[in-house]
Parts: structure tokens; sequence; C-alpha cells
């Protein structure tokens, strides 16, 4: 492994952008992996994190002491800039990376910092997220897998549905419930937060075609699996103050994500001079609408850096940012699909359609791809609805909904 | 952004909002609307008293000496309070420009006017809005021509057509020329500077009265009762809302940033961007505010009108959304090569 330096120490944000720029110049494969959601493509992609790690990339604004630089939020944007514009390869382990290793950071013992968050930095071992299950979507605090104490460890009953990278999975970081007569008083009340290795007998994984034919996701079963106590993450019956601090990270800003849109956007602009557009009023018109919103979200993204600087709270920007990406982002791929006309039908060997140019096809494919996942990205961490409840409820103060006791 | 600067910034945002909560507030909008004139005189001597008249002009001509840095939030704040003046072509533009030709005979004297708030000048910037705001009230036009040729008209050398205008507190006129006025120079990047900030500074402005149209709205569904509860309490209204409060919000960051960013190469291509969405967002909170609002925003008696003519006004005004999209479209795909979506 190199040697790595925490980058405050190392210098200005331009010095270590060359330097971010030069890495992934000399390692960035140059044949694009193939898609992580087929056997080959996800080796391809776990390697490339391997190499990540190695190059001390993984996690930039981590603490130097978990395997990070310790990168404040300039440096991290800068990195994250650099990243989508050598368009280096999709992260496969971002459960780890952005919910459990925060996470862990925040509410985990010494013990467990020590036992998770290294192999979780060079992805050898693939983390899930076990929240949602087959009656529990938005309602999430409703959520009926149990967890039964008995001597040091947990008897786990129950099942977890939806649960993204599911099948490819190493470990799961779920929620369950420790104490049902809690939650007869408070249903948020007596959830734990508890890491669950998959290989442990007694779980099934059973991946789940998505609507796209692409095995992204999972459902999980478990029957009478014996889970050690000390893989609980914070204190026992209190997990939901865990798991809202992961949805915190999962709505709030990734500083420098708005590079990746970027890229989109040069996309979208390829196919409309593909087209024949680059002069159609129309398509100019739609192609800047997703262009300004694109523009608009890298500048909330420095304005919540700024913020995040000077100590603001950025818990009352999560939702709204949330919304406002979930929303942009579908906006992009369905705009490509509606500029793509008729061809937008077309999703397998467009080559062998009059108009599609062959060279085109995986991009084509790759669209579609995204433009599902724009749709995923609606709904998971909190649907646009859930969003909207919180935006209107927490941040503008308005009256609260009758809820029924 | 330097501490200073920010510290200023904030100085001057509560200067402004302190100002024009006292002085420019309902019954201030309300007498100039049935005084048929939207220009106050003792009004626009209070933003000069205060420094923010001559903000942008350099101490020399009695000037503030600030940039247009500092201006982000007063020109939102005058969005957000509909200031019926021209604060963003005098103050901003107009002191720009002039600042700019001082040593032509003639300029420094009316800077200094201009910074003593006793100068009103319109600027016309023609290949970005046809029509002229405040060019009736105005002593001075200035004229930006997309070639950057600037040419001062005294108002006797203009023939001023006050159109009626959605927005009678934001007044705008066709302006014809009587002569060759008198040209102060050719400067193409002056020109480029003045067209970027209108369009930033409208995007403020827009953001500023877009948030006021939420503010309002958020007070009101949160005390109209129907069906025994607020209305506000209806998930079917506070989604609207949020809707509303997350354009507002993305527009003020993209606007306020756009302003800020006015001395980096990109600056117009921010500006533009800001501008559109600011409209779009300031689009979205016009129809949901008034449809929110229900029957009493329909009324000339109630408050709301001012600020849906308002955002009708300047979303209208220094490049529609649909011109500034097309034109960051044109920009880009010249950039782009040839070839479909790239990986």
């Amino acid at each position: 492994m190199t040697v790595k330096t925490v980058v405050e120490q190392a210098g200005a944000v331009d010095e270590f952008r060359a330097e971010v720029r030069q890495w992934l110049a000399e390692n960035v494969p140059a044949e694009p992996l193939r898609p992580w959601t087929t056997r080959v493509g996800f080796d391809q992609h776990r390697q490339w994190e391997r190499t990540l790690f190695e190059g001390g990339y993984a996690a930039v604004d981590w603490p130097v002491e978990y395997g990070g630089r310790g990168a404040g939020l300039r440096h991290t944007i800068a990195f994250a800039e650099e990243y989508y514009r050598a368009r280096a390869p999709e992260r496969v382990n971002m459960g780890g990376l952005y919910l459990l290793g925060p996470v862990l950071m925040q509410y985990g013992t010494a013990e467990q910092r020590r036992r998770w968050i290294p192999d979780l930095l060079s992805c050898r071992t693939i983390w899930c997220q076990g929240f949602s299950e087959p009656g529990s979507g938005s309602d999430l605090a409703s959520l009926r897998t149990r967890a039964v104490r008995d001597g040091d460890h947990f008897l786990v009953n129950g099942q977890k549905i939806w649960t993204s990278m599911g099948g490819s999975a190493d470990w799961i970081f779920a929620l369950v419930r420790t104490d049902p007569e809690a939650a007869k008083r408070r249903k948020h009340a007596g959830i734990t937060f508890l890491c669950i290795d998959l290989r442990t007998p007694g779980v099934e994984v059973r991946p789940l075609t998505m609507v796209d034919g692409t095995k992204g996701f999972a459902e999980v079963f478990f029957t009478d699996v014996r889970v050690p106590v000390e893989n609980v993450v914070g204190d026992l019956d209190q997990g939901w103050k865990v798991a809202m601090s992961t949805l915190g990270f999962e709505r709030g800003a990734v500083f420098g994500d708005h590079a990746k849109f970027s890229n989109d956007i040069a996309a979208l602009a390829g196919l409309v001079r593909h087209r024949g557009l680059a002069q159609d009023s129309l398509a100019l018109d739609e192609l800047g609408r997703v262009l300004v919103e694109t523009e608009v979200y890298r500048a909330n993204v420095y304005r919540l850096a700024a913020l995040a600087e000077s100590g603001g709270d950025l818990d009352r920007t999560a939702s709204i940012n949330k919304l406002y990406w979930t929303e942009m982002q579908h906006d992009i791929f369905a705009t490509g699909l509606r500029l793509m006309a008729e061809d937008g039908a077309i999703v397998a060997d467009p080559s062998a359609v009059a108009g599609v140019d062959p060279v085109t096809a995986d991009a084509w494919r790759d669209w579609h791809h995204r433009y599902w996942y724009a749709r995923a990205a609606m709904i998971f961490g909190g649907t646009s609805e859930i969003q909207r409840n919180i935006i209107s409820e927490r941040v503008l103060g308005l009256p609260l909904e009758p809820r029924p006791s | 952004m330097t501490d200073t600067l920010d510290l200023d910034r904030r100085q001057l945002d509560e200067v402004t909002t302190a100002l024009l909560e006292r002085h420019c507030g309902l019954d201030h909008l309300r007498g100039r609307l049935d005084a048929g004139a939207a220009h106050d005189a003792p009004l626009w001597a209070r933003l000069a008293e205060t420094g923010l008249v001559s903000a942008l002009v350099p101490g020399e001509f009695g000037g503030a000496d600030l940039t247009p840095r500092h201006l982000p939030g007063v020109l939102h704040a005058t969005g957000y309070h509909a200031l019926p003046e021209p604060y963003l072509e005098t103050s901003v533009l107009a002191a720009t420009v002039l600042t700019a030709f001082a040593d032509v005979p003639g300029v420094a004297r009316r800077l200094a006017s201009l910074a003593e708030g006793s100068l009103l000048v319109a600027v016309r910037i023609s290949d970005l809005d046809p029509y002229v705001a405040f060019a009736a009230e105005a002593d001075v036009l200035l004229d930006v021509a997309g070639d950057g040729t600037v040419t001062l008209h005294r108002s006797e050398e203009v023939e001023v057509e006050s159109l009626e205008a959605v927005d009678p507190l934001r007044p705008v006129a066709r302006v014809r020329t009587r002569g060759p006025g008198t040209v102060l120079g050719v400067a193409p990047e002056l020109a480029a500077r003045v067209r970027t900030l209108a369009v930033a500074g409208a995007a403020c402005q827009l953001a500023g009265a877009a948030r006021r149209l939420l503010d309002l709205t958020v007070e009101y569904v949160s005390v109209r009762q129907q069906f025994g509860r607020p209305v506000g309490s209806f998930q079917a209204v506070k989604h609207k809302i949020a809707d509303v409060a997350v354009g507002v919000d993305m527009a003020e960051a993209a606007a306020l940033s756009a302003l800020d960013a006015i001395d980096n190469p990109d600056a117009a291509h921010r500006a533009a961007a800001a501008k559109a969405y600011a409209g779009q967002a300031a689009d979205r909170a016009n129809v949901e505010a008034l449809q929110l609002h229900g029957g009493i925003g329909f009324t000339w008696e109630y408050h709301l009108h001012f600020w849906l003519k308002r955002v009708m006004s300047l979303t209208a005004a220094y490049g529609t959304t649909t011109a500034h999209r097309r034109s960051l479209a044109t920009d880009l795909l010249a950039r782009v090569p040839d070839g479909g979506p790239e990986r």
C-alpha cells in the first residue's frame, strides 16, 4: 500500500486535484467495466475498489485512523469531480462506504470499527442495508423482523426485501425488533441496529430480478439465525436513532456527485447532436432545462459545503436535497428517452434497428439502465412523498397531519 | 469567500431588510398602486441615505465603493419586499456603466448625482430585453448595445412609450431614441458584464419574490381553517408547498452564487442558469400560491397579487427562461462532439 498523507497537510485543493487526476489517468481501466450486475462485471468492480483502496482513494473524506485521507469538503468535492471527469467505474460498496462507515464512526465500538471498517474500505466485505420489509416501506418503524435474546446471541426471524446489492453482499446491517412491548407505546421504540453475516446458517438470499431484467436487489429471509450480541451497533433498543442517521447520510449531499450529472448532460448533448436536433427549438429547450437543473445542483453542493464548513446544520437540507436530485436525475434520463423518439422503445440490440448507430448500442442500453435507477432513487431512502412530508412539516412548520393514534 | 465580505453582506442584508420592512410594507405598495406611480422620491432618498443606492459607486464620487458580490442579499430583499424602484437598473447596472466611463466629460457629475439619489438611470440592453424598466421615471437612459457600444441619452433625447405592465410597480416602456445621444465608448467586456449583472441580479430578485410567495402561502394555509382543521394540514396542500419550497431554495442557491461568481470566467453561464431556474421555480410558486390561497388571493384588496405580478414581470425580463435554456444548450452543443451518449 502506498503511504497515505493527510490531505489537509498535503496542500491546496489544486495540488490535490492534480495528484488525483494523475493517479486516475494511470489507473482507471481503459475499457469500461462490464455492468456490476453481471458476475464478471462484479468481480471487475471489486478489483477496481481494491485498486482505489491501495492508492489511498477509497474514502478520501474519512479520518486517517480509519483509512481515509482526512480530506476536507473542498478536497472531497475536487476528488469526486476528478473521479467523474476520468469516467472512473461506478462504486459498488455504497451501502458500506456511505451508510455503514459513518454510522460505525459515530456509534460503533472500537472493536466494531477495527473489525469491519478496514474490510469495508478495501471492499473485501460488501455490505447491504436491511431496512425495508414486505409490510414496512415508507412506514419503516412498523417492521416486524424479530431478534430474541438467547444468552450471548440473538435469534433472528423475519424477512427483508428490495435489498440493494443483496445478491452480492457478504454482510447486512439490519433493523430488527428487540422489544415488541415497547412498540405498543411508541412504534419507533424497541428497534435495534444489528449487523449480520449473510453466511450464517438460516439466512437465505433470493435475488430479485428488477424491472429492467437485471439482478440488482434481493429479498433476505432469516430463520432462527444466531447473531452474536456484540454485533449490535449503538444501544440495544435504540436502533431508530442510528437508522435515522444513516438515512441522513443517504439523503444528504454526496459532495461532488454533481460532476456525475454533468457527464450525463454531456452525453445528452451528444445524443441531441447525433439525432440531428441541434437546431431544434424544442430539443434545445429540453436540453437547456436539464442542463440548468444540474448547474443549480452544483451551486447547491457548494452552498452546502460552505454551510457545513461554517458549522451549519445540514439536517434541514437533507430532504430538499434528496427530492431535488432524484427528480433532476429522472428528468435527465426521461428527457433522453423522449429525445430518442421512436428509438426510445428499443433497448436490446438497437443496432438491428434502422436509424440506430451500432457504436452507441451499449450506451443506449446503459441509458435505459440509468433511467430505471433514476426511478428507483425516487423510492429508496425515503420516497419523494415522505420527503415532501418532512419538508412541509419539519422544515416549513406546516400543521401536522392528524395521525391515527 | 472572505470573512469580511461575509460580514459586510450580513450587515447590508440587515440594513436593507430593516429599511424595507419599515418603509416598503403593504401600505407603501398599495399607496403607489393607487397613485399610479411606482417610484417614490422619499423612499429612494431613504435608500440613498443608507448608502444602498450608491453601493457600487467609487468613494471619490460619493459612493460606498462596494462590489456586486456584496449585493446578492440586497437584491433578494428588493424582490422579497416587491420594492417598486429601479434598484437593479440604477444602482447596479447604471452605476457599473458610469463608473467605467467616469473619465468621459459629464459622467463623473452624473455618477455623483446617482450616488446622492438625485438621478434615476434606466438601462436598455436590447439584445436581452426589448423593454426598458423604469424608463419613464428615469432622468437618463443608458443604451448598452450587443457590440459593446454604450450610449447615454438624456430624457429629452428619447421618446418613451409607457406600456401597460403586468406589474404596475415594475413599469416597463418601449424607448425610441430621437438622436444619436452621447456615445460613451465601445467596451464589449463591460457590456458583457452589465448583461451578466442584469441576468444574475434579476435572478436574485426573482428568488426573493418567490420566497415571499412561499412565506405568504405557508402563513395563510397555517391559519385558514376548513373541515375543522388548518388547510395546511392536508397532505395534498403540503406536497404542493414542499415542491415550491424546493424550487425556491434551489433558486436562491443558484442566484446568490451566480452574483457571487460575477468575476469568474463562467459568470455569464452561471447567471443564465440561475435566471432560467429562478423563472421556473417562480412560475411554480406563482401557480401554487394563488391556488392555495383560494378566493382571497384573487382579490385586489388582498396583497398576494403584488408578488404574483412581480414574479411574472421578472420572469419575462432580462432573458426568459426559454431563451436562457436555449442559449445554454447551444453553447453546450458547440462544445461536445457528435456521437450519441457516451458511457
